[in-house]
């Protein structure tokens, strides 16, 4: 294995890992408050906003992630300046769960049985308001489940920012396998560094799942 | 000479002992109605009878053949024998009338398309619904769904048929259209076990009676005596609550 | 200053694009309908918990929907050589988009096989049908039938995910657009003519699966 260690490939691999898990957790804090603005956008009662919504989920669900970071990519360089992968990556992938979440959570709210728009604005509440004490509340617990669920391909696809030059786990792995030659052991522990940070939240998304039927 | 001989039934479902020690004899032609207050363990007796609920102790014997708690072959054979019809119908959604009554016959006997056909057309102009062949089950009233659901069960020309309160779930005008039916195969001759709450169908059709009672048969007999000369309390209390 | 686009350098490169497309749906064809049978056996196994391939199946559904695609892809393309297995790139897509699906596929399935309500196998038991029979005649259709949503959206996903392939190698969609911007230069005018063939197929793929599949799994059904 060349000059490589076993601990080498070990410790890079985890370095990467480190910025997988970064890029995750930025996409999906910053695609969260996207995600919430374009529910908002979604749930308006505007055509014309209801319809920008709609047009920004059909495309982000309907167009593959890695040429979502590549038109942010070289869209953004457009200007001649050069951006950072990182940033490309982030921006894109932020969007792309944007969508997402924004869709996921629309099914919750949609889920609310109509009955209770009725019976608060049956209180006098606007729909501020009824969206604020009633609907969101209820809406939310259904919500954990699923988002947490998503978050898992939100990790999995950071992966593809490794092609436009983002050093994360995959991309580490690549150049590890060039350097050592052995492509079988390294991508079976990438594939492992994925499954370390996936597995837990798909288990805990089930969990969640269950527990909040029983308790419904 | 008796079709069904049941002798020392016992059930449980973990420890809640359901049948406690069931004797019953069914003859070629006989109506059995079962009654009883709900949880008695009508359905469980009646399940057990077409191995859909396996029993712990006695035995079943169907036409001379005994059949075990858990024998596989043996089941396969009580059912080819045995028809049911369900409170909730339970066609199949995604077959037609004909496809739900033909399908059995057609996978399980291997019998050929175009006798089934015929067969299939008979049965549905029996239950009253010849121009229902190539309908879709929920297009369907529940009550011609319950008799295309006979019809199914009779495809497989059973030799007992086992009715599970197949009026239960349906709209107080239909069950009389469902009622006719079985009244028409009682006369036929058809050998029936059900379960049902028309106590004045039941007097009306059935030759015995069996009162269930804390999953044991209490009280049985010809429903003109059992219904009118009740000999237990309990019988004397379930009869005057529901007739 | 200003940029000029000119998306002409694209429309140009049409047949190149037209080849990549067409690959793509060659691709993905052939990935529904081996996930979709990896699917239902897989989904057989773990509803009936058939030993040993109950596990089996929950390792492979567990190990593919934990791990990204394009690891996957490379895990095949260049892992297995050194096994001493070769694998051509459009192998390695084709096995890597199947073996994909089908783990999501055993998932969608069996929640669909599972909830059958439980009168219809009892119908099916009481008409002497035997397990598989009840499972053939009784349960596969309208289990299909009521994940088939699900399953189109993770067909179009895995369609999607097969942008990567390029990666690879593998002439689909996007490789074509690599390789024509890298001839006109033009990479955003490029991708993104490419994003909206991609988004077109999305749309014809799921009207063409929900539809189809309807229609076929339905009969004419109301
Ligand atoms: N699948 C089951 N698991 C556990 N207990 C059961 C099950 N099915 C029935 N039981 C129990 O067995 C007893 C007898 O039930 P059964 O359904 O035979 O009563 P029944 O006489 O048909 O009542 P009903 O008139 O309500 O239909 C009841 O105490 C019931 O709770
Ligand atoms: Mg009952």
């Amino acid at each position: 294995m060349n000059d490589f260690t076993l601990g080498d490939i070990l410790l890079a691999l985890l370095h990467g890992l480190q910025w997988t898990a970064i890029l995750s957790l930025t996409a999906f804090v910053l695609g969260s408050l996207g995600g919430l603005i374009i529910l908002a956008l979604r749930l308006a009662h505007r055509p014309a906003l209801v319809w920008l919504a709609k047009t920004f989920i059909e495309v982000f669900q309907g167009t593959p992630l890695l040429m979502q970071l590549f038109i942010v990519f070289f869209g953004l360089s457009l200007g001649g300046v050069e951006i950072p992968p990182w940033l490309a990556a982030a921006l894109g992938l932020t969007l792309y769960t944007s969508a997402y979440l924004a869709e996921i959570w629309r099914g919750c709210v949609n889920a609310i049985p109509n009955t209770q728009w009725e019976g608060s604005a049956a209180l006098a509440l606007n729909r501020y308001q009824q969206m604020r004490h009633v609907i969101l509340p209820q809406a939310l617990r259904m919500a954990i489940a699923p988002t947490v669920g998503f978050l898992v391909q939100v990790v999995k696809g950071t992966s593809v920012a490794s092609i436009i030059g983002f050093v994360e786990l995959t991309k580490t792995g690549g150049m590890l396998a060039n350097a050592t030659f052995e492509p079988f052991l390294i991508y079976g522990l990438v594939a492992a560094g994925y499954f370390l940070l996936c597995y837990p939240l798909s288990l805990y998304s089930r969990h969640l799942e269950r527990t909040l039927h029983v308790a419904r | 000479m008796s079709l069904v001989n049941i002798t020392g039934l016992h059930k449980h479902y973990g420890p809640n002992h359901v049948l406690k020690g069931v004797d019953l004899t069914v003859r070629q032609g006989d109506v059995v109605t079962l009654i009883g207050r709900s949880g008695s363990g009508k359905s469980t007796l009646l399940r057990t009878i077409n191995g859909l609920e396996s029993f712990d102790q006695g035995s079943i014997t169907l036409a001379g053949q005994t059949i075990g708690s858990r024998d596989a072959k043996a089941l396969q054979q009580l059912r080819l024998q045995v028809g049911m019809v369900f409170q909730q119908f339970n066609l199949f959604p995604h077959l037609t009338v004909g496809e739900n009554i033909m399908m059995s016959p057609r996978v399980v006997k291997g019998e050929s398309p175009h006798i089934l056909r015929e067969e299939a057309h008979a049965l549905l102009a029996k239950v009253g619904l010849a121009d229902k062949f190539d309908a879709w089950p929920d297009q369907l009233s529940g009550g011609q769904q319950q008799r295309v659901a006979i019809a199914r069960a009779l495809a497989m020309k059973p030799q007992v048929l086992l009715c599970d309160e197949i009026t239960s779930a349906l709209d107080p005008e239909l069950v009389n259209e469902v009622l006719a039916v079985v009244r028409q195969l009682a006369q036929e001759g058809m050998t029936l076990i059900m379960v049902t709450h028309e106590m004045r169908f039941a007097r009306d059709v059935s030759n015995h009676v069996v009162f269930m009672h804390q999953g044991k048969i209490h009280e049985a007999g010809h429903p003109a005596d059992l219904f009118s000369r009740p000999q237990t309390p309990e019988l004397q209390n379930f009869v005057s609550a529901v007739m | 200053m200003s940029y000029q686009f000119d998306f002409l350098a694209v429309a140009r490169e049409a047949p190149e694009l037209a080849a990549g497309l067409a690959r793509t749906v060659e691709l993905t064809a052939v990935a529904c309908i081996a996930g979709l049978l990896i699917g239902i056996v897989g989904a057989v196994c773990r509803a009936w918990q058939l030993r040993p391939f109950n596990t089996l199946f929950a390792v492979y559904v567990e190990m593919f929907r934990n791990t990204p695609f394009l690891v996957q892809l490379f895990f095949l393309f260049f892992g297995l050589p050194t096994l001493g297995i070769d694998i051509a790139p459009d192998s390695a897509a084709m096995l890597a988009m199947v073996i994909n699906l089908g783990a999501y596929a055993v998932e969608i399935i069996r929640s669909g096989i599972e909830a059958t309500p439980k009168g219809q196998i009892e119908a099916a038991q009481a008409l002497a049908l035997k397990r598989w029979q009840i499972f053939l005649h009784v349960v596969l259709r309208p289990a299909l039938l009521r994940v088939w949503p699900a399953m189109t959206s993770q067909v179009v996903i895995v369609m999607l995910g097969s942008a990567v392939c390029a990666q690879i190698s593998t002439e689909e969609l996007s490789y074509a657009a690599s390789l024509i911007q890298s001839r006109n230069f033009r990479a955003f005018e490029t991708y993104f003519v490419t994003a909206g063939l991609y988004l077109a197929l999305a749309l014809l793929l799921r009207q063409t699966l929900l539809r189809g599949g309807g229609r076929l799994l339905k009969r004419g059904r109301p």
